[in-house]
């Protein structure tokens, strides 16, 4: 091996360390590894999740480890990924899970259903694969929380979770670019409602969230002005029905999706003073 | 049984290059041209192709659904009349699904709707169709696809009886398979003749050869459909680069598909939409036609790959001092980084003779191999030995 080579694959074995301990078939006993562990970065992601690599790359992805577990006739398939951040980790896990099932207090959030789980903590995000024989739902549950006591870090969600008003709120994703389907609002948080959808995007600063506001306004034509926030106006569009906007420092906040009659200003100060 | 393409077949077919951005095959700073064929049939701005055998009229313009930010991209693009909308049972773990159902249920009728089953089995892919069905919230797909099958052993009879017994139940209309290699692939599918639709990766930086098979599957009335058309746009360029800051101007990218749609053999596409914005600019490759400037700015793209990849021109056999089938070798590294079969290429590789497989080109002071078209042999064949031996 070439010593650029092998200085390269030192290095990666240092970042990878994490996750490759993370990854640990002997964590539930009875259970052992199969085959050689596998890691994937960007560059071959797709090698393994062929199809969904870009779902992974859109979220920080830096690394993810893959063991089979063995036992008797049964595998297991762990599946560890390195994200860029907390917060990537947790709006891939987001993005992933099934919202009509409630989240589990497994790392910064989980969900285990009956042939695979997923969850959460601190920058990684790790998914199982069940393929054990019936009757061993046990097993899956005993790696998962085996599994999440290996990682440290933070258990706690991301802040912005906190931002949106709780009642009748249904799911929160951390769209990774165009938020609203609007290349303006680069990325940002999207908290879904019985009715109508909250949205908060974090821009540099309070004037580039400024400078968003003007080419929103420019874009949407008709508005009605608001108060609300340091700026804030009203709008209606085919697709993304009642709207609102507002801006409050480097925030930029509102509502989506709402019916007619709806207070979109009553609703957008309420997600304002929530704000940091 | 493990696919055996001969170097002989494989000159013969080409090389079909899918991996977003990371191959070039063509004659350097020449792009290849695709096959024109007639004009598509056009009304409102938007123009169609019949998808093979279905009789479908698509837009040629699709919607790939993965990536999308927000169910309003999908759904206005419904309202402007794209009709051909592609998602995966596997995509944001089924929740891509529900979003495109979500966006598409007033346009059930109007739109042709596709899904694909990453099951290896009949039971787990019937069962994947039934939970495709709940989640988009409709009773029938019009295209069912076995989703990402590189080799013909992973389209087994099994599964082509799973699509039948959909077919008869009504869930499906037609039978599909996505495919991320078409040299090894098309020509399967042909013999077989039991599938409707191909969805395949076909960009610029492929060769003409590549354009035989979609034409050999077109002429066997198989619906094609074109992925990966961007070729993976700027991600694998570095963020300083001119280059790469030009693709980052808007309308940057339409050149691409502008290129997939010259090729009549192709029926419809379906390029990622993240969001309004770009949805509006792919809708312009099916008003205008591929221009000087566009077509430069794809040479300059094939151009920056160029050093990267081998075009199988058989320049170099025999010139190696240690007896390596460079070519080969540089064939096995594209099944691994082109193709995303990693195993295949290694497998390939391994069936070398041994004497061979402990070559290294480390070993010798210097290279006797040349490339007429400069790709860097020695890096790429050193690449190859580290990847598998």
């Amino acid at each position: 091996m070439r010593p650029l080579t092998l200085a390269m694959a030192v290095l990666a074995a240092t970042s990878l360390g994490g996750a490759r301990e993370i990854a640990d078939c002997r964590v539930v006993p009875g259970w052992e590894q199969d085959g050689p562990a596998r890691t994937f970065v960007a560059d071959n992601l797709f090698e393994y999740v062929d199809g969904n690599a870009e779902g992974y790359l859109a979220y920080g992805f830096i690394h993810l480890e893959n063991v089979t577990c063995k036992s008797g006739g049964s595998t297991i398939v762990i599946d560890v990924s390195e994200m860029s951040d907390p917060d990537a980790a947790y709006g891939i896990f987001a993005a992933n899970r099934d919202p009509k099932r409630p989240v589990a207090t497994i790392g910064m959030g989980g969900q285990i259903q009956a042939r695979s789980a997923l969850f959460c903590k601190d920058k990684y995000y790790v998914e199982f694969t069940d393929n054990s024989d019936q009757g061993r739902d046990s097993a899956l549950q005993a790696f998962v929380a085996e599994t999440e006591k290996r990682i440290p870090g933070r258990s706690r969600p991301p802040e912005a979770l906190s931002w949106f008003p709780p009642n009748k709120l249904k799911a929160i994703r951390l769209i990774p670019e165009s938020v609203l389907g609007l290349r303006l609002l680069k990325r940002g948080y999207v908290a879904e409602y019985e009715t109508g959808r909250a949205f908060v995007v974090t821009e540099d600063s309070a004037e580039s969230a400024s400078a968003v506001m003007n080419k929103l306004r420019e874009h949407f034509g008709q508005s009605v002005p608001l108060a609300v926030g340091e700026e804030s106006f009203q709008t209606k569009d085919r697709y993304l029905g009642g709207l609102c906007f507002f801006r409050k420092g480097r925030y930029l906040g509102g509502y989506a999706n709402l019916p007619e009659g709806q207070d979109a200003a009553g609703l957008a100060a309420a997600l304002a003073t929530r704000l940091p | 049984m493990r696919p055996k393409s001969s170097r002989r077949e494989f000159l013969a077919l080409g090389l079909s290059l899918p991996a977003a951005g990371m191959i070039s095959i063509g004659p350097m700073s020449q792009l290849t041209t695709s096959a024109a064929g007639p004009s598509p049939d056009t009304a409102g701005g938007l123009s169609y192709r019949v998808l093979g055998k279905t009789g479908l009229k698509v837009t040629t313009v699709g919607f790939g659904c993965a990536y999308t930010s927000d169910a309003s991209v999908i759904e206005r693009a419904a309202d402007l009349g794209v009709n051909y909308f592609d998602t995966a049972r596997v995509y944001q773990h089924g929740n891509n699904e529900r979003m495109v159902g979500e966006a598409l249920k007033r346009k059930r009728k109007d739109i042709i709707l596709s899904s694909k089953t990453p099951s290896m089995r009949k039971e787990a892919a019937l069962a994947d169709l039934d939970t495709s069905l709940r989640e988009l919230g409709t009773d029938y797909l019009d295209i069912w696809c076995l989703h990402g099958r590189d080799k013909p052993e992973h389209a087994p009879d099994d599964l082509i009886e799973a699509q039948q017994i959909a077919k008869k139940q009504g869930k499906i209309r037609f039978a599909g398979v996505s495919t991320h290699v078409a040299p090894v692939m098309i020509p399967f599918l042909v013999k077989k003749a039991a599938f409707d639709v191909v969805l395949v990766a076909h960009n610029f930086t492929m060769d003409k050869s590549t354009g035989a098979l979609l034409e050999q599957a077109a002429q066997s009335e198989m619906g094609v459909v074109a992925m990966k058309i961007m070729a993976g746009g700027s991600t694998t360029m570095k963020a300083t680069d001119p280059l790469f800051l030009k693709l980052q101007q808007p309308g940057a990218m339409l050149g691409a598909l502008k290129w997939v749609l010259r090729n009549s053999s192709v029926h419809t596409t379906i390029p990622t939409m993240t969001d309004m914005a770009q949805l509006e600019e792919n809708l312009k490759a099916m008003q205008e036609p591929l221009t000087a400037a566009e077509e430069k700015l794809l040479a300059r793209r094939l151009e920056y790959l160029a050093p990267r990849y081998c075009r199988m021109c058989g320049e170099c056999e025999g010139s190696c001092a240690q007896g390596l089938p460079v070519a080969s070798i540089l064939r096995y590294l594209t099944y691994a980084e082109g193709y995303g079969q990693f195993a295949h290429g290694r497998e390939e590789f391994q069936a070398l003779p041994a004497a061979l497989t402990k070559v290294r080109c480390d070993d010798c002071p210097s290279c006797t191999v040349t490339c007429p078209y400069r790709v860097q042999v020695t890096d790429r064949v050193r690449r190859a030995q580290e990847l598998f031996a």
